[in-house]
C-alpha cells in the first residue's frame, strides 16, 4: 500500500501533466480565479437572491424589505395591542404559538385547556407583544410600534406596522431606514394587523 | 520552507504574497478539517479521555525535558520540491499549506503535536476542536512568513531561532505541563455529553444511587423508587416524588407524605391543598394552593414534634409557582405570568434571593439545584433546552433539547453532573425520562 504522502505525490504529478499539456498560465489562473470566486462570492450572491431568504412581499401588502419582527408562528400577525395571532385565523396565541382562551390557558382547536404528562391543566405561558418585548429582548432594542400604512388584503384592510427603535441596522442586518417612525426611531422590522373592515 | 516564499532573486513581491497566502489557506484548511476529525471520533467515543491526554501530555514532557527517550510517530518527508517547478503558483503553495497542516505528513521535532491530537479527541467537541487545530495551520503560515520581513536575508531569521533553541524546548515542556493541568482540570475532563433514555415516567428525583419517577397509568399515578441494584418499590397513588437518602416525600390525595421508602413507615405529612414536594431533610418544601395565591413554603422539621413554616415567595393563582427544588441550603423554583418567566434561587439561611434567568418571551421552568450547578427548561416556540449553569458564573450552556412542538421538556432533576428531565408529546401526553451526563 502506497504512503498517504506518495498517493498526494501521484495526484499533483497527473495534476501538472494535464495542465501542462492543456492550459496556458493565465488561462488556468482565470479558470482558478473564477472557481475561487465562486467559492467565496457565490456564496454571497446566492443568500442574497435564495427565494426563502428574500424578505420583501413576504406577506400580502408589505411591499418594502425589511423583515418581519420576531413571532411564534413565522409570521408576525397581531392583536390591536400589539399581541401575537395565529396567522391562518387570528385566533390569539401564546408565546409557545399555542391557542389560548380569555384568560391565557392554552386550549385545543375544541377550546378545552390542554393538559400536560400528568393530566393536569398546563399553566399559562407568557404572552408578551412583538415589537415592545420580543425585539428588546433578543436584539436590546427600546423599540415601539409607530408607523403604520395601510393595504387591502384577503378584502379587508390590513394595517402594516413598523416596529421602530434607535438601531441603524433593522433586522434583516443591513442599514435601517427612518419610514415611518418619528423621535429619532427606525425601522427595525414589520408586523401586520387584519382590522376586518371590507375594502 | 523560508527561501521557497522567500526567494532571493526569484519572483516578485507580490507573488511572494500569492504563495503565502496559498500556503496560509491550505495550512488553516487542512489542520482546521484534522480537529474537526479528531473531536468528531472523541464525541462518538464519549468516554472520558481527558485524563488520558493529561497523561500523554506529561509523558511528553518528560521526553522534551530529555528524561525519556520515546520515539514519535511522523513521516520524514519535506514538500516536494519539484511542485515548484511543474505546478502553477496557487496549486503548489495551497498544496504546500495542505500537507505541513494536517501535521502528520511531516517531520514532528516535538511532541506537542500528538498531544493536541489526544486533546482534542478528549474534547470531543468537533467544531471547537477545529477551531482550536486552526491555530495549528496558523502557525505554520506565520512561520513561513515571518522570517522574510524586513530581513535581507530570510536565513539569517531562521538562524537565529534555532539559536535559541534550548529556550524554545525548555518554553515547549513548560506549555506541555500546562496543558496537561488544563486537561486534568474541569473544563477539560468534561466528557461529551451522554443521552440516555430510561423509560416511561415523569417527575424524576435522584439522591445518590436513587433514582425516583412517578408514573400514569390509565389516569392513575403511582411514584417508583429504583436503587441502584435493590428491587423497585412502588408507591400508589403518590405522585411528584422527592428523594433524599432513605426519605421519599410525594403528593397524593391528601396533600404531602414524607415516608422513609425502606421501612414505609410515615415520618412526616402535610394535609390540605399542597403539592410539589421537595425533600432535603429536616427541610420540606411545597407549593400551598387557596383561594387567591399559590405559596412557595418550607417547613422545618428539625423538631419533628412542632415543624416551623416560612413562605418563601406567593404568585396569584392564576400564574404558575413551580416544582421547587432544595438542595445545599438554597431553594429553587420558578414563576411564570403572562408576562414573563423567571428562575430564581434563595439561600435559605440569608434570605438572599438571585434572579436565575428571565425572559419575557420564552418558558423556564423546573429548575433543580445542587451546590454548584442549577439547571432548567426553556421552552420557545420552536424548540426545548435544557439549560445550565455553574456556581455564580452568568455563563449559561444548553446540555439538551429537543426541536419542533412535537416532543417538549418538562420536569427535570440533577444530582452531580447527571442530569434528568421529563420528555413528553402534547399530542399524546406520554412521557420518558432522558439522563444527561454532561
Amino acid at each position: 500500500m502506497r504512503r498517504p504522502d506518495e498517493l498526494v505525490d501521484g495526484a499533483a504529478r497527473a495534476l501538472s501533466t494535464r495542465l501542462a499539456g492543456g492550459l496556458t498560465r493565465r488561462s488556468f489562473l482565470g479558470r482558478m480565479g473564477g472557481g475561487m470566486l465562486a467559492l467565496t462570492g457565490g456564496a454571497a450572491v446566492a443568500a442574497a437572491v435564495r427565494p426563502d431568504k428574500s424578505e420583501a412581499f413576504h406577506f400580502c401588502g408589505h411591499i418594502w424589505t425589511t423583515g418581519s419582527c420576531p413571532n411564534p408562528m413565522g409570521l408576525p400577525r397581531i392583536d390591536r395591542h400589539g399581541y401575537p395571532l395565529r396567522p391562518g385565523d387570528g385566533r390569539p396565541i401564546d408565546n409557545l404559538g399555542r391557542l389560548v382562551n380569555r384568560q391565557g390557558y392554552a386550549i385545543d382547536a375544541a377550546g378545552k385547556r390542554l393538559l400536560g404528562p400528568d393530566r393536569e391543566p398546563l399553566p399559562r405561558a407568557p404572552r408578551t407583544r412583538l415589537c415592545e418585548e420580543w425585539v428588546k429582548e433578543r436584539y436590546g432594542h427600546n423599540s415601539h410600534s409607530q408607523g403604520s400604512w395601510y393595504r387591502c388584503c384577503g378584502k379587508q384592510i390590513r394595517k402594516l406596522v413598523d416596529c421602530c427603535s434607535p438601531s441603524t441596522h433593522r433586522i434583516n442586518g443591513d442599514a435601517s431606514l427612518v419610514g415611518y417612525c418619528w423621535n429619532g426611531n427606525r425601522v427595525f422590522c414589520v408586523m401586520y394587523y387584519d382590522s376586518g373592515l371590507p375594502c | 520552507m523560508v527561501e521557497t516564499f522567500t526567494p532571493a532573486v526569484c519572483g516578485s513581491r507580490r507573488r511572494q504574497w500569492l504563495a503565502l497566502a496559498g500556503f496560509a489557506a491550505g495550512a488553516v484548511a487542512a489542520s482546521a478539517l484534522v480537529g474537526v476529525a479528531l473531536g468528531a471520533a472523541g464525541a462518538r467515543l464519549g468516554t472520558q479521555l481527558a485524563f488520558v491526554a493529561a497523561g500523554l501530555a506529561l509523558l511528553a514532557a518528560a521526553r522534551e525535558a530529555g528524561f525519556l527517550r520515546l520515539p514519535l510517530p511522523q513521516l520524514r518527508r519535506q514538500v516536494p520540491e519539484r511542485w515548484r517547478a511543474e505546478l502553477p503558483l496557487p496549486v503548489w503553495s495551497v498544496g504546500y499549506g495542505l500537507g505541513l497542516g494536517a501535521g502528520f505528513l511531516t517531520f514532528q521535532p516535538v511532541a506537542t503535536f500528538w498531544v493536541a491530537c489526544a486533546a482534542a479527541v478528549a474534547l470531543g467537541r468537533p467544531l471547537l476542536a477545529g477551531l482550536c487545530f486552526a491555530a495549528y495551520g496558523a502557525g505554520r503560515a506565520v512561520m513561513a512568513a515571518w522570517p522574510g520581513r524586513g530581513q535581507a536575508d530570510a536565513t539569517a531569521a531562521v538562524e537565529g531561532l534555532a539559536s535559541r533553541r534550548r529556550a524554545l524546548l525548555l518554553g515547549n515542556v513548560a506549555a506541555l505541563i500546562l496543558c496537561a493541568g488544563l486537561l486534568a482540570a474541569a473544563p477539560a475532563v468534561e466528557a461529551a455529553v451522554q443521552i440516555q433514555t430510561l423509560g416511561a415516567g415523569l417527575d424524576p428525583s435522584a439522591a445518590g444511587t436513587v433514582l425516583g419517577r412517578a408514573q400514569m397509568d390509565a389516569g392513575n399515578s403511582s411514584v417508583l423508587l429504583q436503587p441502584d441494584g435493590e428491587t423497585p418499590i412502588a408507591v400508589p397513588g403518590g405522585a411528584a416524588p422527592s428523594v433524599d437518602g432513605d426519605l421519599l416525600a410525594y403528593s397524593d390525595a391528601q396533600g404531602v407524605k414524607v415516608i422513609d421508602w425502606r421501612t414505609g413507615d410515615l415520618v412526616a405529612h402535610v394535609d390540605g391543598e399542597v403539592a410539589k414536594p421537595a425533600l432535603d431533610w429536616p427541610l420540606l418544601a411545597f407549593v400551598r394552593t387557596d383561594s387567591t395565591y399559590k405559596r412557595l413554603v418550607v417547613a422545618d422539621y428539625t423538631d419533628p414534634s412542632s415543624p416551623t413554616e416560612r413562605e418563601i415567595t406567593h404568585v396569584y393563582r392564576v400564574n404558575d409557582l413551580g416544582r421547587p427544588s432544595l438542595a445545599a441550603g438554597r431553594i429553587a423554583w420558578h414563576r411564570v405570568t403572562a408576562g414573563s418567566s423567571t428562575i430564581y434561587a434563595q439561600a435559605l439561611a440569608t434570605g438572599r434571593r438571585t434572579v436565575i434567568a428571565r425572559s419575557s418571551v420564552a418558558v423556564l421552568a423546573n429548575p433543580s439545584i445542587t451546590r454548584t450547578r442549577i439547571i432548567w427548561v426553556r421552552q420557545g416556540s420552536r424548540s426545548c433546552g435544557l439549560r445550565m449553569r455553574r456556581g455564580d458564573s452568568r455563563a449559561e450552556r444548553r446540555i439538551y433539547g429537543t426541536s419542533g412542538n412535537a416532543r417538549l421538556l418538562w420536569t427535570t432533576a440533577l444530582t452531580g453532573r447527571t442530569a434528568y428531565v421529563t420528555r413528553w408529546s402534547l399530542s399524546t401526553r406520554s412521557s420518558t425520562l432522558v439522563r444527561v451526563n454532561f
